[in-house]
């Protein structure tokens, strides 16, 4: 019996020209799961996000959204799109719109929400991440800290059913980082499917369903949290978590 | 006409000519005024129309799986452009004026000369508006297009709703700087008979063959003009720029 996975990726490879940066990666969302991709710079995380909401292409390999291939045809990316939300470690609000406008962008013109709906779920969306008060404000006004807020509010109200996490809290300042961080906490609880890459160790121990070690381009080791942090099998693991943890 | 207090029957300095010229060729030296602005704001609003489209379509990125009909119908479109805007950058308005006008009187085309003028500002300007607008939508940082994009926005949605109106705002000095060069460009269109202010200053200044007084009074004239203009760019300019502070919206503030 085959289970309901709604992204699935298979024997995805990536190259730079001589470079490769992704080799072979398979594996498979579910419903709920809330995985975390954790490796040093350069291991092909972010990339793999990147294929994965087709910002980038990959050179061989597939990608499923509920068993049917993604292909690179402009309007069946933009469908996909609208329901696989993307978080940037540099927020990417748009400059030229207010926080409110940046959050109903997508509703209004990509969904054709009403504008009194639209406007319901920007509220909604931006109270749960605490950032309602701040409707009127565009984005260079804020801290980096609330503009990841808004972000993820902005992605919130396109109701997405996957939302990926690219390196969210890497361009905050240390102090941001835990709004950020409890924001995507409260999110986890919900429900809410999630794939998240970071750099923060103990966020992927403790919140996420599942973590992936990445190496060199490969998933090295594939996980619960409990045990990829505490009893790690491939020796690389082992070798990068002592280094995190050692500080 | 003769009721200038300053208008005296016998000038004597240039500063007397300039005003002699400049009361009794007035009805000239307006409608000059007239035709230079008439050419000049047209043929800089169509021009930089064109410039956005050809600028927007120079942008257009292909995927690797999109219809073969489609791929072809860009790549013509931006075989068009490309070589337009290599014709128009490269060769001197005061010839395309020419050629134009000329070329259409010989294939029996009737054209006003004014429409010609038009027409050339129109397409003088929309070529190197592209390039203008190319590097105002390069200006606007590549997150911005990914965002519009992560939202499931068309390519064409992200352009219009997010880099568009950051690359007009980015360029508004340079379309200032576009416009300025219009309003004095006019000045060549007098060689296929546009009466426009150079060539009013031709007419005003030969009857007495007082050339350097004549052509005085419309420096003065485009130099006012270009004073005003700038400033209103400048203004549109600060309209942009948007606030610097902004109201907190207290209904949604949560009790802490």
């Amino acid at each position: 019996m085959s289970r309901e996975y709604i992204i699935s990726i298979e024997e995805l490879s990536k190259s730079f020209g001589n470079h490769e940066v992704l080799r072979k990666i398979d594996f498979s969302v579910e419903r709920g799961e809330v995985i975390c991709i954790v490796g040093s710079s350069g291991s092909g995380k972010s990339t793999l996000l990147r294929c994965i909401n087709r910002l980038e292409h990959q050179t061989s390999g597939k990608v499923l959204y509920h068993g049917r291939e993604v292909r690179d045809v402009q309007k069946e990316v933009n469908e996909y799109r609208s329901k696989v939300g993307m978080v940037f470690q540099s927020f990417n609000l748009f400059n030229n719109m207010s926080v409110l406008q940046n959050c109903m962008a997508g509703t209004r013109k990509v969904l054709h929400l009403s504008r009194q709906e639209a406007f319901a779920r920007a509220i909604e969306h931006l109270k749960q991440v605490g950032m309602a008060p701040f409707i009127n404000a565009y984005p260079s006004q804020l801290s980096g800290g609330q503009k990841q807020r808004v972000a993820i509010a902005r992605a919130l109200c396109m109701n997405p059913e996957v939302l990926l996490f690219d390196e969210p809290t890497s361009a905050l300042d240390p102090e941001m980082v835990g709004d950020v961080l409890n924001v995507m906490k409260e999110l986890a609880l919900t429900g809410l499917t999630m794939i998240i890459v970071t750099h923060e160790m103990g966020f992927a121990r403790d919140v996420s369903t599942r973590t992936i070690f990445m190496d060199k381009g490969y998933i090295a080791e594939d996980d619960t949290p409990a045990r990829l942090f505490t009893n790690p099998k491939n020796p690389r693991t082992r070798e990068f978590l002592s280094r995190f943890m050692a500080g | 006409m003769g009721s200038g207090i300053l208008l005296s029957a016998n000038p004597g300095s240039s500063l007397e000519w300039m005003i002699f010229l400049a009361q009794k060729y007035s009805g000239l030296f307006i409608e000059g005024t007239l035709n230079t602005l008439y050419v000049a704001v047209t043929g800089t609003i169509a021009g930089f129309l064109l410039g956005y489209l050809i600028g927007i379509i120079e942008d257009i990125k292909l995927n690797k799986e999109d219809h073969i009909f489609k791929k072809v119908f860009i790549w013509i479109l931006k075989g068009i452009s490309w070589i337009y805007v290599e014709l128009f950058r490269g060769t001197p308005m005061i010839v395309q004026g020419m050629i134009l006008y000329y070329g259409l009187l010989q294939a029996d085309v009737k054209i006003a000369s004014v429409t010609a003028g038009i027409l050339v500002t129109v397409l003088n300007t929309g070529a190197y508006m592209s390039e203008t607008v190319r590097a105002g939508i390069k200006s606007v940082e590549g997150g911005q297009r990914e965002g519009a994009l992560a939202l499931g926005m068309s390519p064409m949605k992200a352009m219009f709703q997010v880099i568009l109106p950051q690359a007009f705002k980015n360029i508004i000095p340079e379309m200032a700087n576009m416009f300025l060069t219009n309003l004095k460009m006019t000045s060549v269109l007098n060689v296929i008979g546009v009466s426009e202010l150079f060539m009013m200053a031709k007419t005003a200044g030969g009857t007495y063959y007082k050339y350097f007084e004549s052509y005085l009074v419309i420096a003065l004239i485009y130099l006012v003009l270009c004073f005003i203009f700038n400033r209103l760019f400048i203004l549109l300019e600060k309209a942009t720029a948007g606030k610097k502070d902004y109201v907190l919206a207290v209904e949604y503030m949560e009790n802490q």
